[in-house]
């Protein structure tokens, strides 16, 4: 367990070679796990007391939220590849990849912020009962991940301007920001899918 | 803290590696948009409402799964980061679907609220 | 976070006094070798000044606590007293819950992970000593942000503050729905703005406390000497681990569920509120989702301590080790599976509450494993009745009698009579003080010596742990009868005529004889800091590896990085074999790697306060709050940019030890 250890003569011993950070990242991540698990369930818990207190299909747009979910995936797919890049040590290429990822990350805060706005006018509000307010807390918190993952990429390109990095250091500081980002994305696939799909089974003049 | 990142093996810094993880990666973006798109057209297609849960529920955990295993590593990382993520994975997935069936509508639903018509 | 260094700064001076402080990232100089006592406390990013700052924090808030107690308990004494008003006998009992749970049992038990994990495992610092400081700071910053309301209620005494906008009318600053504040009393209808200090408070603590937690597993995990394998840690860093990984995995439900009763109470949401459809039966389950985690986190260090006092004054090895660890871990993972037994008189259907009943039963069995155990390790040993080992002792026996009521409250039919009554005081009680009281006493007996230098002086803790036991049995032992009598908790009065006069009047008095023993206990601690003779590095011939660094320990830790060869490594050094002692790693001449102190952690949690009496004295209609919230906000992400752009810095230390 410890062999690389014994041979390192520094005060840092890495006994499973794991490094700090990347550790710290997914421990925090397991811990999301649990919150986005409270939000999810909270909604599913009050759809399932209440079934009939709102009909969301008139509201979703199945359209607009696939294409915000593959966005988002596609942004996630550029994040890797800014993390592979970082890896090899190609700053230029992390870079653009990394601008991409933003782009994309910013379309997708656009089309929730359209969607509020939609909603709003619609009328279902935080104030409009439990679907309301179960609805917009869980999208909105995690629309609040999706901005607060740009803000740190934005630090990543300012950190990286100059093109003078410690190559072990930043290919491990883009990791542990390739995983928050992927985990913003992998809590949109599900929800994707127990918010917004599973509404419209049954409802879309399909089988009833 | 470190004071030298000399004593930490790098994370796979050799170039064949992270070309072989390139077409890794553009395979699973093409299939998770592929996997988003069949999603989309199914709810609107004539199966029965059980089938369609189901398949929805198994895609959707494909594709979650996916994203952990290639886009962040975990399969080419060490067990323990596995395990940080999937203790919390599991405490998270075993209390609330615990809670799901807790809080059933026959038990904590008083039909008396206004404005709430019971099941 | 804290982004990397790029290069190292080396400087070949022997003498500390010869450091000057260098030049951040951000062109800053860096309040290292500071002259000034408040600048190198306040900055500090060393994992035993943290802890000291912890324990002196907890020590200060368990004397608030009790003195709340204490309060409680006179009320109590007589039949129909009028000492304090309903209202404040509400904010008593919900104060003295929530401050020693949260600002007295967590930080005492964060104090000794900070001090004692990095000596055990043979590390120089945590893995992330910055956030460490940050966890510190922003556990200060909800402390103050819970008690808040203690200074408008005294405003309001004298006419100077009355609640105006959301909650107009509504005049109580604190908190004073109970412990678990649970909805709707927690609604904007039903109370003041108490309890948005309560959540704002809660809320910052438990960013504190994942922070923390997520450090000490990267910690535990990453930081070990060489040859400090899993299995030869002490038990006490294992039950950190555990411990820590419960506050990763129960924190987030109460942080979801605080943030959603937030909602509730600025924006009219319907999460908990009845109106719109909210089911407050949802926020008993978010609660003790993270409660019942809650009450291993406050327990399994306690256990921990007593796992390392029990052997070094028994001259022998924990009695099986492995399985003290498994059960610990046990204990913890069992703990997510029965949070539905705080709720068996809330209807959860007939499978469920069999279901709880029976985990809940199952925990019955780590820890009677872990008490034959602590049996098993006196059993046949040269025990040594020193301090430590008294507190010890009482600590296995008042816990068995805190855990032998809570084996009747699994049983859900018993739990339906027990429900809310005295009973539960009783068996909460006997295992906090009983329990985890009794075993941070013995912690801080066995090992103050080693963080002040200093030795104990005299006899005076003999009559601390009989007082404080006697008192403790005098006091809640009662609390059972009563309980079964049908005494409810949390009355502010009783009337005569139930047969409650003897048996409160009896529990006030051992408050009292319990209270007299943690003064004598504050009195002892004064004595040993004022005028203790030096302690030695190992005055209990004790075993784990922190007793082989100098007391107290140098700030570097181990001039030398050990190679840990067996568990109980001081241990072998004395009397095992040659093979088994500690070794040394050789000199490298680059000397220890110190890392900077930093102002950022501290401006960051900082930032918390506004952020939080803002949110809450909006509720009270105080102009300009929002804007207040607003400015900390801007304060915490200001300050953690400048964090991570300032970098880790770091400097070089070169003891003489080390080339010795």
């Amino acid at each position: 367990m410890s062999t690389a250890a014994d041979a390192s003569a520094h005060d840092a011993h890495h006994n499973l070679m794991v490094d700090n950070k990347k550790l710290f990242m997914w421990l925090f991540l397991g811990s999301d796990c649990m919150f986005f698990g409270t939000l999810i369930s909270t909604h599913l818990i009050y759809r399932k007391l209440y079934p009939e207190e709102y009909d969301p299909t008139h509201l979703f747009s199945l359209e607009l939220t696939s294409f915000s979910t593959f966005i988002l995936l596609m942004s996630s797919f550029l994040m890797a590849l800014a993390v592979s890049a970082m890896h090899k040590g190609e700053l230029k290429s992390f870079r653009r990849n990394v601008c991409g990822v933003i782009f994309f990350g910013l379309i997708f805060l656009g089309c929730q912020v359209y969607e509020f706005t939609e909603f709003v006018h619609e009328g279902l509000t935080l104030q409009s009962g439990t679907f309301g307010s179960t609805f917009f807390l869980l999208t909105g918190t995690h629309g609040v991940h999706v901005a607060i993952g740009v803000i740190w990429l934005l630090c990543m390109l300012f950190y990286t301007q100059n093109g003078k990095v410690d190559a072990h250091e930043s290919a491990v500081d883009a990791e542990v920001a390739g995983l928050y980002w992927h985990f913003v994305d992998i809590v949109w696939i599900i929800i994707f899918t127990v918010i917004y799909l599973i509404e419209f089974i049954g409802k879309t003049g399909g089988a009833h | 803290m470190k004071d030298s990142p000399l004593d930490i093996p790098l994370p796979s810094i050799d170039k064949s590696g992270e070309n072989k993880k390139y077409h890794a990666f553009v395979n699973l973006a093409l299939i998770l948009a592929a996997v988003t798109g069949i999603e989309l057209v199914l709810v609107y297609l004539p199966f029965s409402i059980a089938f369609v849960y189901s398949v929805l529920i198994a895609l959707s955990l494909f594709k979650f799964i996916a994203v952990i295993a290639w886009f962040m590593h975990l399969i080419y990382d060490k067990l323990i980061l596995t395990l940080a993520f999937g203790t919390g994975m599991a405490i998270a997935t075993g209390t609330y679907t615990a809670l799901l069936f807790l809080l059933g509508s026959d038990r904590v639903a008083p039909v008396e609220i206004p404005g709430i018509v019971p099941m | 976070m804290s982004s990397t260094i790029t290069e190292t700064h080396t400087q070949h001076t022997g003498a500390d006094s010869a450091l000057k402080p260098e030049r951040s990232q951000l062109g800053l100089l860096r309040p290292d070798h500071s002259k000034s006592v408040w600048i190198s406390w306040l900055t500090t990013v060393d994992h035993k000044k943290i802890g000291v700052m912890y324990g002196a924090m907890a020590l200060f808030f368990l004397l608030v606590g009790g003195f709340e107690a204490l309060v409680i308990r006179t009320q109590l004494a007589i039949p129909e007293n009028d000492l304090i008003s309903a209202e404040r006998y509400n904010q008593l009992f919900t104060m003295h819950g929530t401050t020693m749970i949260f600002l007295a049992v967590m930080p005492l038990n964060a104090a000794f992970f900070n001090f004692l994990v990095p000596l055990q495992i043979g590390a120089r610092d945590v893995a992330f000593p910055r956030i460490n400081s940050f966890s510190l700071w922003a556990f200060v910053a909800g402390a103050l942000v819970i008690n808040f309301g203690w200074l408008l209620e005294a405003l309001e005494m004298f006419g100077l503050f009355n609640a105006s906008g959301p909650t107009a009318g509504m005049n109580d600053f604190v908190p004073a729905m109970g412990w678990f504040g649970y909805a709707p009393i927690t609604g904007k209808e039903f109370t003041g703005a108490g309890t948005d200090f309560w959540i704002m408070g809660l809320q910052i603590l438990g960013i504190a406390s994942l922070t923390a937690a997520m450090n000490f597993v990267v910690t535990i995990i990453n930081m070990r000497a060489p040859g400090m394998k899993m299995m030869r840690m002490p038990v006490f860093t294992w039950m950190t681990l555990v411990v820590s990984l419960l506050i990763i995995f129960a924190f987030p439900a109460i942080t979801v569920a605080l943030g959603q009763l937030m909602f509730d109470r600025l924006f009219d949401t319907s999460f908990f509120a009845t109106a719109g459809g909210g089911q407050p039966i949802l926020w008993q389950h978010l609660f003790w989702i993270f409660g019942h985690p809650e009450v291993y986190i406050l327990v399994l260090p306690a256990m921990g301590i007593v796992s390392e006092v029990l052997p070094a004054f028994s001259r022998k090895p924990l009695f099986g080790y492995a399985i003290v660890v498994f059960s610990g871990a046990v204990i913890g993972f069992l703990g997510f599976a029965v949070w539905s037994h705080h709720m068996f008189t809330t209807g959860l259907g007939k499978v469920a509450t069999a279901a709880f009943s029976l985990l809940t039963m199952a925990i019955a069995v780590p820890t009677g494993v872990k008490i034959f155990n602590w049996i098993g390790t006196l059993w046949g040993g040269r025990v040594r009745f020193a301090p430590p080992m008294i507190f010890s002792l009482g600590f296995v026996w008042m816990f068995m009698m805190g855990g032998f009521s809570g084996i009747m409250h699994s049983s859900a039919p018993a739990d339906a009579q027990q429900q809310d009554s005295y009973f539960v005081i009783a068996h909460f009680h006997y295992v906090a003080i009983g329990g985890i009281f009794l075993a941070v006493v013995s912690g801080i007996y066995f090992w103050l010596p080693k963080i002040t230098g200093k030795m104990w002086k005299g006899n005076l803790s003999t009559y601390v742990a009989i007082l404080s036991t006697v008192g403790l049995n005098i006091t809640f032992f009662p609390m059972h009868f009563l309980g079964l009598l049908g005494m409810p908790r949390r009355t502010h009065t009783y009337l005569a005529g139930f047969g409650w006069e003897t048996y409160n009047l009896v529990c006030t008095i051992g408050a009292y004889i319990l209270a007299t023993g943690i003064f004598l206990l504050v009195v002892d601690m004064i004595r040993c800091l004022r005028s203790g003779e030096p302690a030695g590095d190992d005055p209990w011939d004790a075993r784990t590896l922190e007793w082989s660094t100098t007391s107290p320990p140098q700030v570097y830790n181990f001039a030398r990085t050990p190679v840990i060869h067996a568990r109980d490594a001081h241990w072998e050094d004395k009397y095992g074999p040659e093979s088994r002692h500690t070794t040394y790693e050789a000199d490298d001449g680059h000397g220890i790697h110190m890392p900077s102190n930093s102002w950022m952690p501290l401006i960051a949690s900082v930032g918390f306060i506004p952020l939080g009496l803002g949110l809450s004295l909006m509720q009270a209609g105080v102009p300009f709050m929002g804007y207040m919230a607003i400015f900390g906000l801007i304060t915490i992400f200001s300050a953690v940019a400048l964090w991570a752009i300032e970098g880790p810095g770091g400097y070089h230390l070169h003891p003489k030890e080390a080339t010795a």
